[in-house]
């Protein structure tokens, strides 16, 4: 055993993974959303099967999930259901909203009818809104808390706790 | 069905190479031939396996078959044919695959080659390789699984992130970058055989250093390349930014770099054996660092995978091999004694110690760079990064060392110098030095670091040319040949790994003095034209004529239309374009490029207004840019060259064929 080979050996590869250990689960590309803590961009958007606008306005009083999806997106495949679920459960106490992204109506609709439709989804035909949220990819979540205030901002496919928990801090309760 | 039949070939190949590790490391303690000749066997079914895989997947891929998860998610029907084809590397999923297939077509050649020789090493060589197989074959099965079976089947998949799309480059750069660094395995296994076995006898440094070069010759190409690429696409105007994964890739090429000439050394002196398999086993891990580091998430890149949950997984398999390596160098690296000493330090020897010292100090250079930022946030929780200043602080002066040494170390002699002999030897080179600073001052270099590379440069160069000479004119002289005739012989047929290491070195010297001189002496501007406007740059007039959309399946383009003259005369018209891809909200700039001999015109839009009447544009004069690519391509045609088996190579495998031959070809040649 040569010892000296050892120790410097050790001393190298040791500290290095360390580093890299403390650092895994750290996202480079994460900017908190600027939005946090200011009003949510106000919109009045036509759900994809027709009928009167959803206005963001008249939903002041409940807690709003607004979710960005597309259904060219596998992630948001893998979070539809926990999302549906989560709406059929909270009823009326909460307002999810989908606001579909870069994508045709008639093909929303055959999905939504394949996947179970819990709540309405909402054409966003220019991409002005995605824009006004600063939308990078989808999906992503915001939520809005009763005074129509942006508390949280969810990058990715959510799965139930994570949803409860940020549905959570959308109803004013402390995390 | 189809992602069924991908998920049974991983799991089948994860359990070959498993099996093969096992068997290996028994057959290495235990030789037996019939057991040799079962992990070879496993070895074999490994790359099959593998290549299956992959043939599975390019089919899902080029048959838009959606129920596959990878292409549900990278594929996409508006895409051409081309797209789909790379679509099998351009995602982290895939990209692991397809790093299998090259691992399994290394080991099996590298099996192959050496099928009938080295029994001693081979079971634990191969061993070491399957154990890597294991690892990304577990990977494929579990935490970045291409072949989920994907229900209800998606209509159409969003098409690969169109950076990728934007640059046929994409369809090379990665290809030559997995041959890079995946090939590092080989030389890996085979230093690992050596500490097992505990020796590194005279013949086996040849497969070693073989096995070496082949990933070498191809990293070389890939970071060069990927220079190219960020050049050709990114549109900011330079073609290197160390960027963390940009080092990634530069970290194993430096140790392998040093390893290269360590090797030598072991081979004329038979020293340095600890030292060139520590080399070896670091860049090999340098490499899986590199994987960490573009996949884990981690670090902040233009060339980095999103974020994934394969980054623990291989952090683990890091933490393993390096635990493996350290404890391996430990316990059996005294083994590996030393046959020679070294004379002088002021001898060729003495430079290809400083040669190596000062290669590991840039790769500890890089690293640290690369890795402080993740210190200082781990510790103060302060996001930062460590910029351009120190890196080329640090790696101007030990390149224009390193050029430098490319000089001196061919000039002196093996073993021991007289101060005669290295008046002779160092002097005559200076003519060389202060020609190239001497033209490089006329031509307007001004930074002291530039003429500085250059001198060094020139010194280096008329060293290079004269070793190259010096065989050639003996020839012409001993044996009355014509030059052609001579420079066949004596550096094609005959000395052809030194020849190849000088055609390496040529395109060495070019590489750096051509990166001085374009990082230093460029011009950048900036301008607003209106349709019909002019600007200059340099020598070049710019003419804003238009901006024409163009449509493509995938893609819809603005091209502005740029009209070129020279001295008032017209040289033709430039298009640097604008594309918006199908379901991507920003648009992706392409620049474009026009090479004259020793300069390129680099345009890029920053700006279109919807009209398209007003254009922001990014102009760039980079001199000698396209020096660097074409040097590139000495450098790995040296290579090749050194790679070229002698002809001794061809009488030793007579010889295991038939003994009674090869002696016979032996006397004969005698």
């Amino acid at each position: 055993m040569n010892r000296k080979v050892l120790g410097a050996g050790l001393a190298l590869a040791l500290p290095l993974l360390v580093i890299l250990f403390a650092n895994l689960g750290r996202d480079p590309h994460a900017v908190e959303s600027p939005l946090i803590g200011h009003p949510a961009p106000p919109f009045s958007l036509s759900p994809v099967e027709g009928g009167p606008p959803v206005f963001l306005a008249s939903l002041k009083g409940r807690p709003v999930v607004l979710n960005f999806w597309a259904t060219w997106c596998i992630p948001c495949i893998e979070e539809h259901a926990a999302l549906a679920s989560a709406a059929e459960r909270t009823g009326n106490d909460a307002q999810f909203l989908g606001v579909v992204y870069e994508d045709e109506a008639p093909q929303v609709q055959r999905f939504l009818e394949q996947h179970g439709k819990a709540y309405p989804s909402l054409l966003d035909g220019d991409g002005k809104t995605a824009i006004a949220y600063g939308v990078y990819g989808v999906p992503e979540t915001y939520f809005i808390d009763t005074q129509g205030t942006i508390v949280a901002k969810f990058v990715g496919p959510l799965d139930p706790p994570t949803l409860e928990a940020h549905l959570a801090l959308a109803r004013g309760q402390k995390p | 069905m189809t992602p069924l039949l991908g998920r049974t070939l991983v799991l089948l190949a994860l359990l070959v190479a498993t099996t093969g590790t096992v068997v290996g490391f028994a057959i290495g303690r235990r030789p037996s031939v019939e057991g040799s000749a079962w992990t070879r066997r496993l070895a074999f079914a490994f790359a099959g396996l593998m290549a299956a895989a992959n043939a599975v997947m390019l089919y899902a891929l080029l048959t838009h078959d959606f129920s596959v998860s990878y292409v549900a998610q990278v594929g996409s029907r508006s895409v051409p044919t081309w797209v789909s084809f790379v679509s099998l590397w351009s995602s982290l999923e895939g990209s692991i695959l397809f790093w299998g297939l090259v691992l399994g077509a290394y080991i099996a050649a590298a099996t192959w080659a050496n099928r009938n020789s080295h029994p001693e090493y081979m079971p634990y060589a191969t061993a070491v390789w399957l154990a890597c197989g294991a690892f990304f074959s577990f990977l494929l099965a579990g935490p970045a699984q291409p072949f989920h079976t994907v229900f209800p089947v998606p209509p159409d998949g969003p098409g690969p992130n169109p950076l990728l799309q934007n640059h046929v480059l994409m369809a090379i750069h990665p290809p030559f970058l997995y041959s890079g660094y995946v090939g590092m395995t080989i030389p890996f296994g085979l230093a690992c055989a050596a500490l097992f076995t505990g020796h590194l006898g005279h013949g086996f440094i040849r497969p070693l250093r073989t096995w070496l070069l082949v990933p070498w010759v191809f990293l070389t190409c890939a970071i060069v390349l990927g220079g190219w690429w960020a050049y050709e696409v990114l549109g900011w105007g330079g073609y290197w930014a160390w960027d963390p994964v940009e080092n990634a890739s530069l970290l194993p090429w430096l140790t392998a770099t040093a390893a290269v000439h360590s090797a030598v050394l072991m081979e004329r002196k038979g020293i340095l054996k600890g030292w060139t398999v520590t080399l070896v086993a670091a860049s090999f891990l340098l490499t899986i660092l590199g994987t960490f580091m573009t996949r884990s998430g981690v670090f902040n890149s233009v060339h980095s995978f999103t974020q994934s949950a394969i980054g623990p997984t291989i952090l683990g398999f890091l933490a393993a091999a390096l635990l493996f390596s350290v404890t391996l160098l430990a316990t059996r690296v005294d083994t590996l004694a030393p046959e020679g000493r070294l004379e002088g330090a002021a001898s060729r020897d003495g430079m290809f110690l400083l040669n190596n010292l000062l290669f590991v100090l840039l790769t500890f250079t890089v690293l640290v760079g690369t890795v402080f930022p993740l210190v200082v946030e781990a510790l103060r929780g302060v996001r930062m990064s460590v910029g351009r200043p120190y890196f080329d602080a640090m790696a101007v002066p030990i390149g224009a060392a390193l050029l430098f040494l490319m000089g001196v170390g061919p000039a002196l002699p093996w073993g021991r110098a007289t101060p005669e002999q290295m008046r002779r030897a160092l002097l005559p080179p200076l003519a060389g030095a202060a020609l190239a600073a001497a033209i490089g001052f006329a031509a307007g270099a001004r930074s002291p670091w530039t003429v500085v590379t250059l001198a060094f440069g020139g010194y280096t160069a008329w060293v290079t040319l004269s070793e190259i000479g010096l065989p050639l004119r003996q020839r012409m002289r001993d044996h009355n040949e014509g030059p052609l005739e001579a420079f066949a012989e004596a550096n094609l047929r005959r000395g052809r790994r030194r020849f190849g290491a000088y055609v390496v070195h040529s395109g060495a010297t070019l590489v750096i003095v051509a990166i001085a001189v374009s990082s230093t002496m460029g011009v950048s501007k900036e301008f607003t034209l209106r349709t019909g406007e002019s600007a200059g740059i340099g020598a070049y007039t710019l003419t804003f004529l238009r901006t024409e959309a163009r449509d493509e399946p995938h893609r819809q383009s603005m091209v502005a239309l740029v009209a070129v003259s020279r001295g008032g005369k017209d040289i033709g018209t430039m298009t640097p374009r604008m594309n918006q891809y199908e379901r991507q909200r920003e648009p992706v700039g392409t620049p474009d490029v026009r090479t004259f001999p020793f300069e390129d015109l680099y345009l890029s839009i920053l700006n279109l207004d919807a009209d398209g009447a007003t254009l922001s544009l990014h102009a760039l004069v980079n001199p000698m840019v396209g020096w660097i690519w074409g040097a590139t391509a000495l450098m790995a045609l040296g290579g090749i060259v050194a790679l070229v088996p002698r002809r001794e190579g061809s009488v030793a495998f007579v010889r295991a064929a038939s003994p009674a031959a090869a002696v016979g070809t032996v006397a004969g040649r005698r």
